[in-house]
């Protein structure tokens, strides 16, 4: 599994000694659930619904689920003894990580790499310390390349100084498809887009792993320019990029992130806190662009059409 | 002392401060969720995305900035060469000596006025003869991104003029490219430098360019041009929706002006002094994923200066230098332009196109038009196009334009197609499209009489050159084509066989109403009628083949066979373009510094109209060898151009134009 290898090989190396340590759950061990979030956006609200809904429909009501917004308790004191808080995004994350060390935090809306520096920040160790991140497993983003364009053979990665950690993974995964990995690097947003120019001059599309450096608000105009002017497409990580212009994505919604969340929340036992190892996200989407297909002369399936093809050969994360 | 002592502190100061501040300005950040959940502004909007070759209602052959590059060309209308069914003829005319006539399907004259030139979206052909002086185009080559052409009338989409075809030359954005560039070349009677600077503050992309040159042209014509030029594009983001963009161009410069080698030699050679510039706005709307607007306006003054005190006339009248002649040969045109567009997508197969603009064009060319005034032309359209896919193999385009004119009122030019997709590499497209051409300045208003004064007791003589009666009608055009477009492996083919009929075929005449006043010893003048109908058939090809990685070549044929009907110049027209045309373009990278590229071109005999003549059949070779090299701060490209490689001597458009070898060498500098 290339997620195991990630937490293995990568910053969390101590992952296994803790998956180690995990005992069988048992069924609704809490019985109160704290959400953080920064701020009130659409997605968090949409996250918290989403979770009561799945604790409803799994007859918890007798879970209470408490919500509080980061500006209103800037010390977080009130989730100070909850038995759960589930954090919404990198900044209510890092708030959450300065509770007492015993009160269990499970990150969302966190990408991986901000969850591992704000875990080594806060010296907070893996039991009581977990995320859903919001990467998505590199095997599925190549089976997404390989549904859209089964006939490409070169997939280009733009990698800066974040994304550059993940190479050996996506080059093996796109191995295991038959897809060759080319890459360039990117050390300062000068050379973005002749290195970006020099790969596309040699592949069938570009694939986008999330680095600041590299994707950005302000970079999105001339990457995504220069790509359609060299007639190639682009896989993007996030439904905006691809209403901006990328031709697909895999993502989670935030009620897929909040029914995995509940999964978790009903799931792991109250302290000496057992929270599973971080996770990726359990349940995905996918989302096409057709007009730039179409623009780009590239025949596509129905969305679902896909989808139902990538669930037939996605291998759901066992944590 | 002080001063200078204050100014190298500072100077110290700033450098060493700099790369302090820029650090900080932008901290090393994270990933954050804002990276997957939050907005990105839309790039690729519904008017952004073009139509794929396959679905486009017409046959467009796209040329990027390597195409370019690699043909070494440093006269922009050079580069229409590489593409089926253009004729170019270099330095053509009695009149513009410097420029090119350019010419598809025929009909080729010095002063081609049947397609519809745009820059950006802008407009620039000639409201007087309806061509294009492209040297005195105030962009440089290397900003451009790339020139697509419609192959075939396209006036639905892109209005008046859009007779023959449309060039459409876009220009990189202006954060594309950034930093700084300066570029030299030295060759035989050419000499050129240009300097770019491009950057980004936040919201703000702006791009400067300047640049010189100048070129002697041919032994023995009077065609020396020079151009300096400034152009300055701007892109304002003011949110995620909405964007301002500017563009600012001047052009100043010289170009020779002589009625050579005509037999009946009226003006010295002398030089013209060239002042234009534009400026245009242009703000685009991003309303929703399926909905663009953009609103621009331009203005653009071509202005060029020419008194005439002298006059040569062929025995048995003798030369003549009066103080008392004075021609006023100025020249100004003024264009105003307001043009609107909405970009839709109904659903996932049905999208469309639809707008309007107000022209209003001002000419002054006493010369030319008989009087002082500053005339005005106006125009105003409506067009809509939509697209529109019934079934996954097929796409259905239709569109119409409505044009009201000044000179000859309504028109409506409606276009449909029909693509059929046999498999995902395989296309084929019936299409008929019509558009018309409204009669430019020297068609309908031409008016031009000379005095000259001469020693008693013979009568003055009088030169009368046209004399238009005006009230023409639109040339119409109706294209009919059947095109195929496949992918074979590496190889990527376009072709298509076409009829063009072409009614009220606007051409020059005899003017026999013209009476002479009784003082005067006359030269009869012409005059503009609708003269019958032409028909024009033929086929056209165009190949890419990706070779190996690194080699490229590109292949273009064209048959075309003219035929008109009417008698008195029928043998004329029918000779107005070459009935076989052939161009290939080859490419290799050696590795990653060292590349080199051929180009042929080849025509078969013409008898050019307009100041043209006949010519033989003409070959022609160029090759580049270029080697790029990378430094620490700074990267470039030194290369080397030889025009016709094997000095055929060839004429071009008329035999007064004798090409040789030419040889350039080219330095560019990045930062």
């Amino acid at each position: 599994m290339l997620n195991r290898k990630i937490w293995m090989n990568g910053v969390l190396a101590g992952v296994m000694l803790v998956l180690g340590l995990l005992v069988p759950f048992v069924a609704s061990a809490y019985t109160g659930v704290t959400i953080v979030m920064s701020v009130q956006t659409p997605a968090n609200l949409e996250f918290v619904d989403q979770f009561n809904a799945e604790l409803a429909k799994n007859k918890q009501i007798n879970l209470r689920v408490n919500v509080i917004t980061l500006p209103d308790t800037e010390k977080l004191v009130v989730a100070e003894n909850s038995e759960l808080v589930i954090a919404l995004g990198v900044k209510a994350l890092e708030a959450a990580s300065k509770l007492k060390r015993s009160t269990p935090v499970l990150g969302v809306f966190t990408p991986l790499p901000a969850f591992n520096s704000v875990m080594a920040k806060s010296r907070r160790d893996l039991g009581n310390f977990s995320a859903i991140v919001l990467d998505q497993p590199f095997s599925r983003q190549i089976s997404l390349i390989k549904h859209v364009l089964p006939e490409a053979q070169k997939i280009g990665i733009l990698l800066g100084p974040t994304s550059s950690q993940y190479i050996e993974y996506v080059r093996e995964e796109g191995e295991k498809r038959g897809l060759n990995i080319l890459e360039e690097k990117v050390n300062q947003e000068a050379d973005l887009i002749p290195q970006l120019k020099k790969l596309l001059d040699n592949v069938d599309a570009i694939l986008a792993i999330p680095d600041p450096t590299i994707y950005s608000r302000e970079t999105a105009q001339p990457i995504l320019l220069t790509s359609y002017r060299y007639q190639k497409p682009i896989f993007g990580y996030s439904q905006s990029y691809v209403r901006a212009g990328a031709l697909a994505a895999v993502f989670s919604t935030s009620k897929q992130l909040a029914k995995q969340a509940a999964e978790i929340a009903l799931k792991s036992r109250p302290a000496p806190s057992e929270l599973p190892p971080p996770q990726l996200p359990k349940y995905f989407s996918i989302m096409l662009n057709y007009q730039v297909a179409r623009s780009l002369n590239i025949p596509l399936m129905d969305e679902d059409e896909i989808l139902k093809k990538m669930l037939e050969s996605d291998v759901p994360e066992a944590m | 002392m002080i001063n200078k002592g204050f100014f190298t502190l500072s100077l110290v100061v700033l450098i060493s401060f700099s790369p302090i501040l820029a650090a900080e300005e932008k901290p090393i950040n994270e990933v954050s969720e804002d990276d997957y959940i939050g907005e990105v502004p839309r790039v690729l909007t519904v008017s952004r995305l073009s139509q794929s070759i396959a679905d486009a209602p017409s046959a467009v052959t796209v040329i990027d900035r390597e195409t370019i590059r690699a043909s070494g060309i440093v006269d922009l209308p050079e580069i229409f060469r590489l593409v089926p069914g253009f004729y170019v003829g270099t330095n053509a005319g009695f009149v513009h000596n410097t420029n090119h006539a350019v010419s598809y399907h025929g009909m080729t004259t010095a002063y081609a006025g049947s397609m519809q030139v745009l820059v950006n979206g802008r407009s620039v052909y000639s409201p007087l003869y309806g061509g294009v002086q492209w040297s005195e185009l105030p962009i440089a080559i290397a900003d451009i991104d790339r020139i697509e052409i419609t192959r075939g009338p396209n006036a639905a989409s892109y209005g008046a003029n859009s007779f023959f075809g449309v060039i459409n030359i876009i220009t990189q954005s202006p954060s594309d490219q950034l930093g700084a560039s300066v570029s030299a070349t030295y060759g035989d009677g050419r000499h050129e430098a240009f300097a770019r600077y491009g950057a980004k503050q936040n919201d703000l992309s702006y791009r400067v360019t300047a640049g010189y040159r100048d070129d002697d042209g041919l032994d023995n014509r009077y065609d020396f041009k020079r151009t300096r030029l400034l152009n300055v594009q701007t892109d304002y983001k003011l949110d995620s929706k909405n964007t301002l963009e500017f563009e600012l161009g001047i052009v100043n410069g010289e170009r020779d002006d002589d009625e050579t080698i005509n037999t009946t030699r009226y003006f010295e050679p002398r030089s013209r002094d060239i002042n234009n510039h534009y400026e245009l706005i242009r703000w685009r709307h991003n309303g929703s994923e399926n909905s663009d607007f953009s609103i621009q306006a331009y203005h653009s003054m071509d202005k060029s200066d020419d008194r005439i005190d002298t006059v040569n006339l062929t025995p048995p009248f003798t030369h003549l230098v009066s103080p008392t002649l004075q021609i006023n040969n100025d020249i100004e045109m003024e264009r105003y332009d307001l043009e609107a567009q909405h970009n839709f997508s109904f659903s996932q197969t049905l999208r469309g196109i639809w707008g309007g603009s107000l022209r209003r064009d001002m000419m002054y060319a006493p010369h030319y038009l008989g009087n002082d005034k500053n005339d005005q032309f106006d125009l105003q359209r409506m067009f809509g196009h939509i697209e529109w896919r019934p079934l996954n193999k097929v796409v259905l385009n239709a569109g119409a334009m409505l044009e009201h004119n000044d000179f000859t009122g309504s028109n409506i030019s409606p276009r449909a197609s029909v693509n059929f997709k046999i498999n995902p590499n395989q296309n084929i497209r019936f299409g008929v499209s019509t558009a018309s051409r409204t009669p430019n300045y020297l068609e309908e208003k031409f008016n031009t009489v000379i005095v000259i004064p001469r020693v008693a007791p013979r009568l003055p003589y009088l030169v009368a050159y046209v004399i238009d009666n005006g009230n023409l009608d639109s040339e119409k055009i109706v294209s009919k084509e059947i095109g195929y477009l496949g992918e074979f492996g590496k190889i990527k083919l376009d072709t298509r066989f076409f009829r063009d009929d072409i009614y009220d075929y606007i051409q020059s005449s005899v003017n026999h109403g013209f009476t002479a006043p009784g003082y005067a010893t006359v030269r009869n003048p012409s005059d503009h009628k609708n003269a019958g109908d032409v028909s024009i058939q033929g086929f056209e090809a165009q190949a890419k083949w990706l070779v190996t990685a690194n080699t490229n070549l590109l292949l273009n044929y064209a048959y075309v066979d003219i035929d008109a009907n009417e008698a008195e110049t029928a043998r004329n027209i029918n000779m107005s373009m070459p009935s076989s045309t052939f161009s290939g373009l080859l490419t290799h990278r050696f590795n990653p510094q060292w590349d080199a590229s051929y180009a042929y071109y080849q025509t078969s005999e013409v008898t050019a109209l307009g100041d043209g003549g006949y010519v033989g059949l003409a070959r022609r070779s160029d090759i580049r060898v270029a080697r790029k090299f990378k430094a620490e701060h700074i990267s470039g490209e030194v290369s080397a151009v030889v025009e016709n490689l094997f000095n055929e001597h060839y004429q071009e458009f008329a035999d007064y134009n004798t090409l040789k070898r030419r040889a350039r060498l080219n330095v560019r500098l990045d930062f």
